[in-house]
């Protein structure tokens, strides 16, 4: 049915797209870049790994319990550090570089685990193969299924929540303009530890599906945390679609598009491939400085006209209402 | 011989002068100029790898030996740069004059780095910059690790010893010219951020507004700061090539070039030089202690206690920017004329007025 590259492909970039999504959600929620998505996403990874290794069956059952830690991880995190540094008004750099800080702790203890995990069980955390668990529907690997079906479906409802939900709509406006979504009395730590709480289960699923395609290790998501930015930025960072959309174009470019170059040029190119979602994002910015949810889709596709006629309609609606 | 404890201090002192370097360069950058640096690693590579390709190619096309892409060949390379530096330490003159120039020539390939950086940074915004900067790293890493005829990809390349005639006391000479290289490169930053050139950074950095204002050239000033900022880091990777006798792309991690520099400047005080040298120093003791006790500490714990530097780091630069945003010894106000004639001033001022209330 696909080369198995494709299927690879589509599963590592789904799992992307959540990744993406996740960094950029807290990123527009609370302008903190956030670094430690690389070991929430290994701690993802490791839920599944220690579940499937001491209590058996499919990795797929972990997968609920590797989102449910991974918002811990965040709420702690907006609880003890963002949280405090957000309400002092830092800035975007001192947010970065707490994460930063965050990042390394979680990294140390992921790795004295995988230590632990050595000399009480005798399992080997330094190669993780959890692919060899996978099964197969319909002739593909069912994490290419599963990893698809779910980013589609988490992005939805996500979509779902965000524009016909109360909160979802309070945390749109908070994300607009925070000072005025506090004085029409939306409570913005509550979106806030919301977005940490979505985008680290989500970099947590994320982590734990990628797992299913890459040999997992203590540093997976140190190795991978560039490609997750590059992601992000290709995006836009001001939009989930718009990291969904990224996720996906640079986790396809280096599986498929890489694979397709190396039967093009030879496959001297393929030890290159980490190198690729870097220059896609490298020409992404210096055209669009602002990714691709920057780009004036509506306009290029000349539906911006009948977006802003209706637009102006309902204001013009509106603003007669008022006035009587 | 000297004891070990000796070895010890000379190399805590060597890593402290190195560390210092590439952190007082970046604090030139980020301190100073507020521009969100996360690719130090690229100019301490370009230095590494420019010292590490060209220089020993050079020598080895003027003794005659091979020098195109299979210098950096691990199975050639060893002899290669063998026989070269035996020649070298025949040669004394030739040995200093290959240091000198090749620490130039890292400065020169550093700036020439900067100068690229420099074109992003002045169309992007905060955390898109600090990102490219980043993966910009990754990428040059990446290159170096995979491209054998540069620095010989995965297997280290040996580099040339310009110290060898020295040889029984190498280690102790090499380890004392890095250290006034760097005391030297101190002076170097704290001059410069101290003359109205370091002032103008400071004001881009706290109004940018107001330097457009003052008729200052926000891009010409930015991309000044990174191409000195990315010149001393490069002499920095030099140093430590030359210092370790190879170069190994894959030991020029974002980690270690680029997040440890941070925090040891985020635990000195962004912005202040002396508070960065401090920050260095204590990180490094603390690290290099970590390091020392491992296997003391080993059986109490179950897991391996190098893991705890991460830990330490970690804590250190949460604990730093909740209750000591600006460090331990933070930046100080800049006078522009000197404290003396401040005061003298203000004494005229207070006689003046005396004088007029008798009067």
């Amino acid at each position: 049915m696909f080369p198995p590259v494709v299927a690879d492909g589509i599963a590592y970039a789904s799992a992307m797209a959540l990744l993406a999504c996740g960094i950029t959600l807290i990123y527009m929620c609370t302008r903190t870049f956030n670094f430690a998505h690389a070991s929430m996403a290994t701690w993802g990874l490791f839920i599944v790994y220690t579940g499937v290794e001491l209590y058996g069956g499919s990795p797929y059952y972990y997968f609920p319990f590797a989102f449910l830690f991974g918002g811990l991880l965040g709420a702690i995190c907006y609880i003890w550090i963002n949280g405090p540094l957000l309400r002092r008004r830092a800035s975007e750099v001192t947010l970065m570089m707490s994460t930063l800080g965050y990042e390394l702790i979680l990294l140390s203890a992921l790795q004295m685990y995988s230590d632990y995990l050595t000399l009480k069980f005798k399992l080997y955390p330094g190669l993780i193969t959890l692919g060899t668990y996978d099964f197969r529907i319909f002739g593909i690997k069912a994490i290419t299924v599963v990893s698809f079906v779910s980013a589609v479906g988490i992005l939805t409802a996500l979509h779902l929540f965000l524009v016909r939900t109360k909160f979802g709509i309070a945390i749109r406006a908070t994300v607009e303009n925070p000072p005025l979504a506090n004085i029409i009395g939306i409570n913005s730590e509550k979106v806030y530890i919301t977005s940490w709480i979505l985008g680290g289960g989500l970099a947590s699923l994320g982590g734990a599906m990628i797992s299913l395609v890459l040999t997992g290790s203590p540093v997976m998501g140190w190795t991978i945390i560039v490609t997750m930015f590059a992601a992000s930025i290709l995006g836009g960072l001001y939009s989930i679609y718009g990291g969904t959309l990224g996720g996906y174009l640079v986790g396809l470019a280096e599986y498929v598009g890489m694979s397709i170059l190396a039967a093009l040029v030879g496959p001297w190119i393929l030890t290159y491939r980490p190198v690729v979602p870097l220059i896609i994002m490298c020409v992404a910015l210096l055209v669009f400085p602002r990714g691709l949810a920057g780009i004036p889709w509506g306009s290029l596709l000349k539906l911006g006209r009948i977006f802003k006629g209706i637009r102006n309609k309902g204001s013009e609606g509106r603003g007669r209402v008022a006035k009587t | 011989m000297m004891p070990p404890f000796v070895y010890l201090i000379i190399h805590i002192m060597v890593e402290f002068s190195i560390f210092m370097i590439v952190t007082l360069s970046l604090n030139l950058e980020v301190g100073h100029t507020g521009i969100p640096q996360f690719g130090r690693v690229i100019a301490v590579i370009a230095g590494a790898f420019a010292v590490g390709a060209i220089p020993g190619r050079i020598l080895a096309y003027m003794m005659g030996l091979p020098y195109g892409a299979e210098y950096a060949i691990y199975k050639y390379n060893y002899w290669v740069v063998d026989e070269i530096s035996n020649k070298l330490a025949a040669n004394v003159p030739l040995s200093i004059t290959y240091f000198i120039l090749s620490l130039l020539l890292a400065a020169v390939c550093g700036a020439a780095v900067g100068w690229l950086t420099s074109r992003p940074a002045i169309r992007l915004r905060e955390a898109y910059l600090g990102i490219s900067l980043l993966a910009f790293g990754d990428v040059l890493m990446w290159i170096g690790y995979n491209y054998e005829p540069l620095v010989g990809g995965s297997t280290a390349t040996a580099v040339p010893d310009p110290f060898r005639w020295i040889w029984k006391y190498r280690f102790t000479v090499v380890s004392f010219v890095i250290v006034v290289i760097a005391f030297m490169m101190l002076l170097i930053v704290e001059r410069l951020t101290k003359s109205p050139f370091g002032r103008t950074l400071k004001m881009l950095r706290d109004n940018e507004l107001a330097a457009t204002v003052f008729g200052k050239d926000i891009v010409k000033i930015r991309t000044r700061s990174l191409v000195i900022g990315s010149s001393i880091a490069a002499v920095a990777g030099a140093l430590y090539v030359i210092y370790s006798g190879t170069c190994n792309a894959a030991a020029f991690t974002r980690l270690t070039w680029t997040f440890w520099p941070w925090a040891y400047m985020m635990l000195g005080g962004v912005g202040s030089n002396i508070g960065v040298v401090i920050g260095v120093l204590i990180f490094i003791i603390i690290r290099k202690l970590i390091v020392l006790y491992r296997f003391e500490l080993a059986p109490y714990l179950p897991f391996d206690p190098i893991w705890l530097e991460y830990t330490l780091a970690g804590l250190a630069i949460i604990l730093i920017v909740l209750f000591r945003p600006y460090g331990l010894l933070p930046e100080k106000p800049e006078p522009t004329i000197p404290p003396e004639r401040i005061r003298e001033l203000l004494e005229e001022i207070r006689k003046e007025e005396e004088t007029e209330v008798q009067e």
